[in-house]
């Protein structure tokens, strides 16, 4: 017999232990993988993990990866928490694009310092319109937002699809899918010359630094938090329930806009079909990876940020698809879940024998 | 055959509770035995020996003169003891024959060919292919029940059966009761319904406080005198000395009241009115299940109703949530004091903030300030003799006594003229339901006023000046304290009437 009890205390330094521990199985599993595939494994885990951040170019890529998944991360955080469990952030990010899109297209010949932060407010105005949608359907007919988020996704996905090949395609384009390139007052400064990184990344941690005292300081925060840890209290202590859901899903919309927004005014430039290699879905990981914790996203955001550069360094020196990326991420997930169980839960074999792990 | 069922000197004793003392029984069949007792009576245990969910301390079980040795529910089914409880075990998405055929060991057209003939034998009327969503309570009771007869039981155990179903349905259930004792089947029926004991009963065994008081024939017993066996005789000397400083003054007043839940495992509520006076204690006793949940969540709010349903003072509060309650200066103390009142994984002050009130300043421009918090939490805590001075404990350590004396605390230290608690010593140790009764009694005499849900007549005699029995949902008239007697409580618990 196999019984799963669960455990009376977990220490806290344990508790933000875990991911490191999730991030360690990770490796050795991808060693493995390697191995079986016929490479030296160390060897293909440094092209994968240090290779591509090893010179100046590639750690300006990775704050590149890194700054979308931190932003939709940290908005995530305000769902997750209180028990919402929104799926659709990619959905949120592309609608925010298109918003955002929209206006720098508008604008596409003006120049002039409003034109940027009307860009950003739209992409932002976007994702929380769009992120309302499975908040409102929960709120008055209880339906479920993880299926209706998700939905959306592709409802967003397949409007920019429409876009950019219909109305909004660039007229000298040469019927490519894409639109004009935005002005460059539409355009996210760029940090250094020479480089990717752009002005995003200060969104990114303005967001963090807003994200930590909202939730660990405010009454918001206290609400978010008992909410996620039991509905009953909450409605026992009167929390307005319904509003709550409207405003987690408001904050993690607008920022998983502004993650669109970012990415279209920044690295860039104008609209096409891939405007987000999943960044929305990903930052899932990220979220989870740094315990809904706006210190600890930052961290996981990087982390993760890395499997996409991995990922493209091990496709070109070692052949391996792109795609071993998402390998990576998945396991970061399934490694993390796995011992948080362990880490929450017992497992008790008994038969003639018992055993306590 | 004739089949004999002895329970032999059994007891299962839980930490500060002795659930089933020394209790013996004989069974035989061919009658309908009835298991008549309060909550906490120890029926539940004695069931969950007979099928083999728990296992007692002491004591055998025989069948037929056999020992059996039940040591999970299915040792009770391989030697022919069914179960039918008061929750159904049923996959609401399956069709009513899937649900039967998952514990079968028999081949689906065998199944199909015996449970259509159990269904004609005893003319249930069941579509075997819908599924069990679609099917009313008393249907969803029936499948319970042919799972049962599949097995060809000996025993057949009815836990409460009637809670969930409509008169017509229950009469339903008797007759096929009935039926079964005739073919043989010893029938053992749990209940606190006095009625039902009568109408279908041989004979009853009343249990009270883990202990069988009495076996007798049904014929030799009539409402009256059931009712004073199941509540005891002991109470008339523990009431309150009603105090002396009742203004009458009123502070409450709920009229009219209705409650309809979707949910069928919720209790309606139906025209509830009373009123409360300043100082006062007004206790509602009944059978857990009868809507003292259902009471409790519409007074703090959890439930809105209709705006003029309750009235607190001069304001009408039925659209106002628990938050904007306790702003009026009313307090609540549910009933499930671990998940409910608290969050067991919130540190003390944490908890403490649960209840924000614009005047205490919790939250400066929107900030949390833990400094004034936890000097609030300490006052609580040495103010309600809670056995720790550590804010920061997580609120999971604290044994039931501590936590209900925190709650309590919590709720009380703003001085509300009106505390609504719901069984506020359920589980508790004697020298904290002493302190917890001590307090209560307190703010009475300071003129504050208490509505007291409690499924505990000791508790409820002890402390209320006026009682009032809940039952399906139904307030009966309001009692002084004085006037009550267990016969008057035991009848109208049970569901009968009181001129």
């Amino acid at each position: 017999m196999i019984k799963i009890e669960r455990r009376n205390e977990t220490s806290n330094l344990i508790y933000f232990l875990t991911p490191v521990l999730a991030i360690f199985l990770t490796l050795v599993t991808g060693a493995i993988i390697f191995y079986l595939l016929g490479f030296k494994p160390l060897e293909a885990l440094k092209f994968f993990f240090v290779t591509p951040i090893s010179d100046l170019y590639g750690l300006s890529e990775l704050l590149v990866k890194a700054t979308p998944l931190c932003l939709i991360a940290i908005g995530l955080s305000f769902c997750f928490k209180s028990n919402n469990w929104n799926i659709g952030a990619e959905g949120q990010l592309t609608f925010g694009g298109i918003v955002g899109g929209g206006v720098a297209l508008l604008f596409y010949n003006h120049e002039g310092v409003y034109v940027l932060p009307l860009i950003i407010l739209a992409g932002a105005f976007g994702g929380m319109v769009f992120a309302m949608i499975p908040a409102i359907l929960k709120i008055y007919f209880n339906t479920n937002e993880i299926l209706v988020s998700l939905m959306l996704v592709y409802v967003s996905k397949l409007l920019l699809d429409y876009l950019v090949v219909g109305p909004w395609s660039n007229p000298e384009g040469f019927n490519f899918p894409e639109t004009r390139q935005f002005s460059d007052s539409a355009r996210l400064p760029i940090l250094f010359e020479g480089l990717r990184i752009h002005a995003g990344i200060f969104i990114a941690l303005v967001s963090v630094f807003l994200a930590w005292v909202v939730l660990f300081k405010t009454y918001l925060g206290f609400q978010i938090k008992v909410s996620g840890l039991s509905l009953k209290t909450a409605k026992y202590a009167g929390f307005k329930g319904r509003k709550m859901i409207l405003l987690v899903f408001m904050v993690s919309g607008a920022c998983a806009g502004l993650a669109g927004v970012g990415e279209i005014t920044g690295p860039i430039g104008q609209l096409h079909r891939m405007i987000s290699p999943e960044y929305g879905f990903t930052a899932i990981i990220v979220a989870f990876l740094g315990r809904l914790n706006p210190i600890g996203i930052v961290f996981a955001s990087l982390i993760v940020a890395l499997t996409y550069l991995g990922a493209e360094t091990a496709q070109i020196f070692l052949q391996v698809p792109k795609y071993t990326g998402q390998v990576f991420q998945g396991m970061i997930l399934f490694f993390l879940l796995a011992s948080d169980f362990l880490l929450f839960f017992r497992i008790k074999l008994s038969g003639f024998k018992k055993y306590e792990y | 055959m004739n089949t004999k069922l002895k329970v032999s000197k059994v007891s299962k004793i839980y930490p500060g509770c002795i659930a089933n003392d020394n209790v013996s029984l004989d069974f035989e069949s061919g009658k309908i035995y009835a298991l008549l007792g309060e909550n906490g009576a120890g029926k539940s245990t004695l069931v969950k020996i007979l099928s083999g969910v728990i296992n007692p301390d002491e004591g055998q079980i025989f069948l037929n003169d056999k020992l059996l040795k039940l040591a999970s529910p299915k040792d009770a089914k391989n030697n022919n003891i069914g179960m039918v409880f008061q929750h159904f075990n049923l996959f609401e998405t399956l069709s009513v024959f899937e649900n039967l055929s998952i514990d079968s060991e028999k081949n689906n057209d065998q199944l199909r060919i015996l449970v259509n003939n159990i269904l004609k034998k005893y003319n249930f009327k069941i579509d075997l292919d819908v599924p069990i969503l679609n099917l009313s309570a008393g249907q969803k009771q029936k499948v319970e029940i042919v799972r049962c007869l599949i097995r060809n039981p000996k025993v057949l155990i009815m836990d409460e059966p009637t809670s969930v179903l409509t008169e017509q349905e229950t009469e339903d259930l008797f007759l096929s009761l009935k039926k079964f004792s005739k073919e043989g089947i010893l029938i053992i029926y749990i209940t606190h319904k006095l009625k039902e004991v009568l109408s279908l009963c041989d004979e009853v065994a009343v249990m009270r406080k883990g202990k069988v008081v009495s076996i007798s024939r049904t014929v030799d017993e009539e409402l009256s005198s059931l009712a004073n066996k199941m509540i005891g005789e002991s109470l008339n000397k523990i009431k309150k000395m009603t105090s002396n400083n009742l203004s009458g003054e009123q502070i409450l007043r709920v009229s009219r009241l209705n409650f309809n839940s979707e949910d069928p495992y919720e209790v309606n509520l139906v025209d509830i009115n009373f009123t409360l006076n300043k100082g006062e204690c007004l206790g509602i006793a009944g059978i857990s299940g009868n809507g003292q949940n259902e009471l409790f969540q519409i007074l703090s709010g959890e439930t809105l109703s209709n705006s003029g349903s309750i009235k607190f003072r001069s304001k009408e509060i039925g659209k106002l949530n628990p938050k904007e309650r306790r702003e009026y200066l009313m307090a609540f103390s549910p009933e499930d004091r671990i998940s409910q009142a608290a969050v067991p994984s919130l540190k003390i002050y944490e908890n403490v903030a649960l209840n924000n009130f614009k005047t205490s300043n919790f939250f400066e421009k929107g900030l949390f300030n833990e400094r004034k918090i936890k000097d609030h939490s300490k006052k609580i805590l040495s103010n309600f003799s809670v056995n720790t001075d550590n804010v920061n404990l997580r609120s999971q350590f604290l044994s039931g006594g501590n936590l209900q004396k925190l709650i309590l605390g919590r709720e009380l230290i703003t001085s509300p003229e009106l505390l609504i608690c719901f069984n506020p010593t359920w589980g508790l140790d004697v020298g904290a339901i002493n302190y917890i009764h001590q307090t209560l009694l307190k703010i009475n005499e300071q003129g504050k006023s208490i509505i007291l849900i409690s499924t505990d007549n000791d508790e409820l005699l002890q402390l209320s000046d006026r009682i009032s029995v809940i039952n399906k949902g139904k307030l009966s008239k309001i009692m002084s304290a004085k006037e009550v007697n267990p016969e008057k409580l035991g009848l109208l618990m049970g569901g009968g009437l009181v001129d």
